[in-house]
């Protein structure tokens, strides 16, 4: 051993201890603070998408600039990762290398892989430069350290791949005929270039200086790495395996929450020790590239909420209190990890850190009551962040815990509490709409001994509403047409709860849906179709937390069914070349991922229609603004939601606008009055109503 | 301070509403129960001037069915401290005969402050605050608008027509709550959990005599259906015809 081996051997073996030391700290803040958490479940669906969200960044590439260029730096690093484990092996043992046991092709092949890469890499991070430098992205605007920082390490990056081709160059200066010779194209040419200029003593002190700068600054970086929200660099790939965001489990289903425990004393999040310790997870492997806070619908119409400001805060926060908690002064006097928005929440005594909490001090109420729910975050998190359950675990906890809410939802909480409905309607009004229509509600048919096909959930919308309720004749009226053998509840149905629980109310929630439970139960209910993508996704997918398992169809899929199976009677005519665009609902697309059935339907309906699409569609489709509460909550703050997209939607000059929600129907005809457009907004069911063969009515109940 | 409520179970309003058998009362299947909104503002208000006047203690009374204890709950849910169900199987239409068997409870319970809802939105008779004040010997203010305790004593605004009036009382008094004087609080999970293990105590309601009965019940009469006359210019003097010889409004 050389004594440049040793003192290697020295800097490798501190630079790893200070790393470990440092992630047993980060993962014992985890799990001390965060609540336990079962994640290692179906580890074919995680490891599915460490594969694909992870190694083949499909999310990351949603964005194409930016994103080639991270995948470039990802998938070089990975190659390059191989040549930096024979350079530290090197740096302990002189004569170590992947040709002593390589074949010479195959190390050749090698070689060249790395110095391909690293040029790869290089131009990737010059971009990546250019890009924050010059062309500075709307969604990387943070503070100036935060800026500066990220050109730092991506600088560090740069200066990695130059030493390792400069590395290279200098050993085929001075020994050219070396087994690694031939491999290195670029170190070889740059070597030819410079032969004349470098003496072979020259090269040699060059190659040394290159390959320390090289070897300290990799160790540097990796330990640099948990005091930056670079950490992402060690957690992303963990965190995409653990993440439940893309499955396994019900995509889009809140947590479930135990009101029968009598022990329990929070329901809800307040802080960071109320959160799973995968929340606390997602704040270390996030590293604000801002994506979700782009798509997101609130803040692009100018609210407060920011998605991402959501995560940066719960790590910030767990940064502060966790020392206290794990009893880590030192780390407390010098916190680290709490750079970024909102970095001024924190406290510098222990009692004001004590009495500090994740919401109010760092997340406010106006914040969380913007989300609109629609997703948009959680589907663009390359690194399968789960923003909106935070969020939801915070309005939890304003609601069960402290009664806290804007005021304009508490008749909407009493009149679900009293009317089984959130607007104030009599359950009798529930079935004026099937007035003379001759449809059998469920007891009259098992009155009868018989047991409908399907069961027409129409909600709460489809029964009160009046825009609502031409929907709800018109898709009757496709099922009557098909000989659909189908019953309705009538004055038995009440609301299922779905909207009380997106807006933080359980307790409400759970009575609302163990009652809908219990009637469907009742009437041996096997198969729900509704045209409410709010009650789909809630009986079909968060029912089964409460015991409730039933098949729930939209009704774009089953009125897709039925046109295929040629069961719709249509119109043979062609009809009028119509241009439409289709505005897709939040809690049918990302939630459910049905994007076609209501396209299809569409064409099969109109065979000459020409369907267009606004610029964002489908997975990054635009929410209407009334998820998650926000029907009922006025928009005081910015530019109205509706209309935003309803500019969008217009901006295709499109003839009609269909919908599949009852609800983007509201906000969508609202838009369109704001807008003075007469382009008329149309459900689906509604556009194939009217193309019922002979003798029917152009539009429902128009 | 010791403050009482009397809280009132009412059918839930957005319903349609039956006659029952005996011409004289409501169909109650099918009904739903909550607490009558204006005993919920006044049970918002005891606990406001709880808080404000700490220590202290709330106490809900309740007379009617069994089932009022669900009422009695909620109200212990928002943060009452005990409550009393003064069992009637039969709530009388007379407010004096519901009245007197307040007044019997609340006699024994020395409390500073009485609490009731202006009136109940079934009956509708604004009666039994101001009964039971008479029966007790103590000064009532109604329909309060805003209300504040200190020191021994009240000030109550009250709206009037087109204006407001304000009242000075001593204490022991009799409040009744109007609308506006608060927006009462939703129960938190927390509260609920508690609501359960606290003190409800169930008694026979003393009923007074009823000097008034109710003979007999009479929906309004149905709503003939609109016409649609014609459209435009044309339809105008049939419309006048009609709204003078048919609406006579003309």
């Amino acid at each position: 051993m050389t004594t440049g081996n040793v003192v290697f051997l020295v800097i490798l073996l501190l630079a790893a201890a200070f790393l470990a030391y440092n992630a047993q700290r980060l993962y014992r803040y985890m799990t001390v603070v965060g609540k336990p958490e079962h994640r290692l479940d179906d580890p074919a669906r995680r490891l599915w998408n460490l594969l694909t969200i992870g190694f083949a960044q499909t999310k990351i590439l949603r964005d194409p600039t930016a994103g080639a260029s991270h995948a470039a730096v990802f998938w070089g690093f990975l190659v390059v990762t191989v040549g930096t484990v024979e350079v530290f092996v090197q740096g302990v043992w002189h004569g170590f290398s992947y040709a002593n046991f390589l074949p010479a092709p195959l190390y050749a092949l090698y070689a060249l892989s790395q110095e391909l890469f690293a040029l790869l890499i290089l131009a990737a991070v010059s971009f990546l430069i250019y890009r924050r430098v010059v062309l500075k992205p709307r969604r990387l605007q943070g503070d100036v350290v935060h800026g500066t920082e990220a050109v730092m390490i991506l600088a560090t990056i740069g200066l990695l791949m130059v030493t390792l081709i400069v590395t290279g160059a200098m050993e085929a200066i001075y020994e050219p005929e070396a087994p690694a010779g031939y491999g290195r194209l670029v170190g070889h040419g740059l070597a030819m270039g410079l032969s004349g200029v470098v003496s072979a003593d020259t090269a040699r002190t060059l190659r040394d200086v290159s390959w320390w700068t090289h070897a300290v600054a990799v160790l540097g970086f990796i330990n640099f790495l948990p005091y930056s929200k670079h950490l992402h660099v060690l957690v992303s790939l963990p965190n995409v395996y653990l993440s439940n965001t893309s499955g396994p489990g019900t995509v889009g289903a809140m947590r479930y929450m135990d009101l029968e425990d009598e022990s329990a004393e929070q329901f809800g999040a307040s802080d960071v020790e109320h959160l799973s310790w995968k929340s606390l997870l997602d704040g270390y492997a996030c590293t604000e590239c801002g994506r979700c806070t782009a798509a997101c619908p609130a803040n692009l119409t100018g609210k407060l909420l920011s998605p991402r400001k959501i995560v940066v805060n719960t790590r910030q926060r767990l940064m502060e209190k966790a020392p206290l908690v794990v009893g880590d002064p030192e780390e407390f006097r010098r916190p680290t990890l709490v750079e970024g928005e909102g970095a001024d929440a924190g406290s510098p005594t222990v009692a004001a850190a004590l009495e500090n909490r994740l919401l109010d001090n760092y997340i406010t109420e106006e914040e969380l009551w913007a989300c609109t729910s629609c997703r948009a975050c959680v589907q663009e998190c390359p690194v399968s962040i789960d923003q909106l359950d935070i969020i939801n675990e915070l309005r939890r906890n304003l609601v069960l815990m402290e009664s806290r809410f804007p005021e304009e939802l508490q008749p909407a909480f009493t009149s679900m509490e009293r009317n089984g409905s959130p607007w104030a309607f009599s359950a009798a009004a529930r079935e004026e709409w099937a007035e003379g229509m001759d449809i059998p509600t469920m007891a009259e048919v098992f009155e009868r001994g018989e047991r409908p096909d399907i069961l027409f959930w129409v909600g709460c919308m489809g029964s009160f509403d009046d825009r609502a309720k031409k929907i709800t004749v018109a898709f009757a009226r496709v099922l009557k047409a098909a000989g659909v053998n189908f019953a309705i509840l009538g004055q038995e149905e009440t609301c299922n709860g779905d909207p009380a629980r997106r807006m933080g109310n359980e307790y409400l929630y759970q009575m609302l849906a163990k009652g809908t439970i219990e009637t469907l139960d009742r009437y041996e209910v096997k198969t729900v179709v509704t045209f409410c993508p709010h009650c789909f996704h809630q009986i079909g997918n968060e029912f089964p937390q409460l015991g409730g398992d039933y098949e729930v169809i939209h009704h774009t899929t089953y009125i897709e069914r039925l046109l295929q199976d040629g069961r719709v009677p249509l119109d043979t005519e062609e009809g009028k070349a119509l241009t439409m665009v289709y505005h897709d609902s939040c809690y049918l697309g990302r939630y459910n991922e049905v994007y076609d059935a209501p396209r299809n339907a569409l064409r099969r309906a109109l065979p000459v229609v020409n369907l267009v699409e606004p610029a964002r569609t489908k997975s990054r489709g635009l929410c209407c603004g009334a998820g998650g509460g926000r029907m009922w909550m006025e928009e005081t703050a910015g530019k109205r939601i509706n209309v935003e997209r309803t500019e969008e939607l217009l901006a295709t000059g499109a003839d009609a606008i269909a919908v599949a929600c009852p609800f983007c129907m509201t906000m969508m005809t609202d838009g369109i009055t704001a807008k003075g457009s007469e382009v008329p907004v149309l459900d689906i069911s509604e556009v194939i109503a009217s193309r019922l063969a002979a003798g029917t009515p152009a539009l429902a109940g128009d | 301070m010791k403050i009482a409520v009397c809280i009132k179970r009412v059918p839930v309003m957005e319903v349609k509403f039956a006659i029952a058998k005996d011409g004289a009362s409501v169909d109650e299947t099918g009904l739903k129960y909550d607490v009558n909104d204006f005993d919920l503002w006044a049970v918002e208000a005891a606990l406001q001037l709880n808080e404000k006047n700490a220590p202290g203690e709330v106490t809900v009374i309740s007379l009617g069915p069994d089932a009022a204890s669900e009422q009695i709950r909620k109200a212990l849910s928002m943060g009452a401290d005990k409550g009393v169900l003064l069992k009637a199987d039969k709530v009388p239409g007379d407010a004096f005969a519901v009245a007197e068997a307040l007044a019997a409870e609340l006699k024994a319970g020395a409390y500073d402050v009485i609490l009731f809802g202006k009136k109940s939105i079934d009956f509708d008779n604004s009666a039994t605050g101001a009964m039971v004040g008479e029966l007790l010997g103590l000064p009532v203010v109604t329909g309060v608008s805003k209300l504040e305790i200190a020191g021994g004593k009240g000030t109550a605004h009250r709206a009037v027509e087109g204006g407001v009036e304000v009242l000075e009382f001593p204490l022991p008094a009799i409040v009744t709550v109007d609308e506006g004087l608060n927006k009462e609080r939703l129960p938190s999970l927390k509260g609920i959990m508690a609501a359960k293990k606290k003190p409800l105590e169930t008694k026979p309601a003393q009923l007074g005599g009823a000097g008034v009965t109710v003979s007999k019940m009479e929906l309004p009469p149905e709503r003939a259906a609109g016409r649609i006359v014609g459209e435009g210019a044309a339809a105008v003097p049939e419309l006048v015809r009609l709204l003078q010889s048919e609406a006579k409004v003309l």
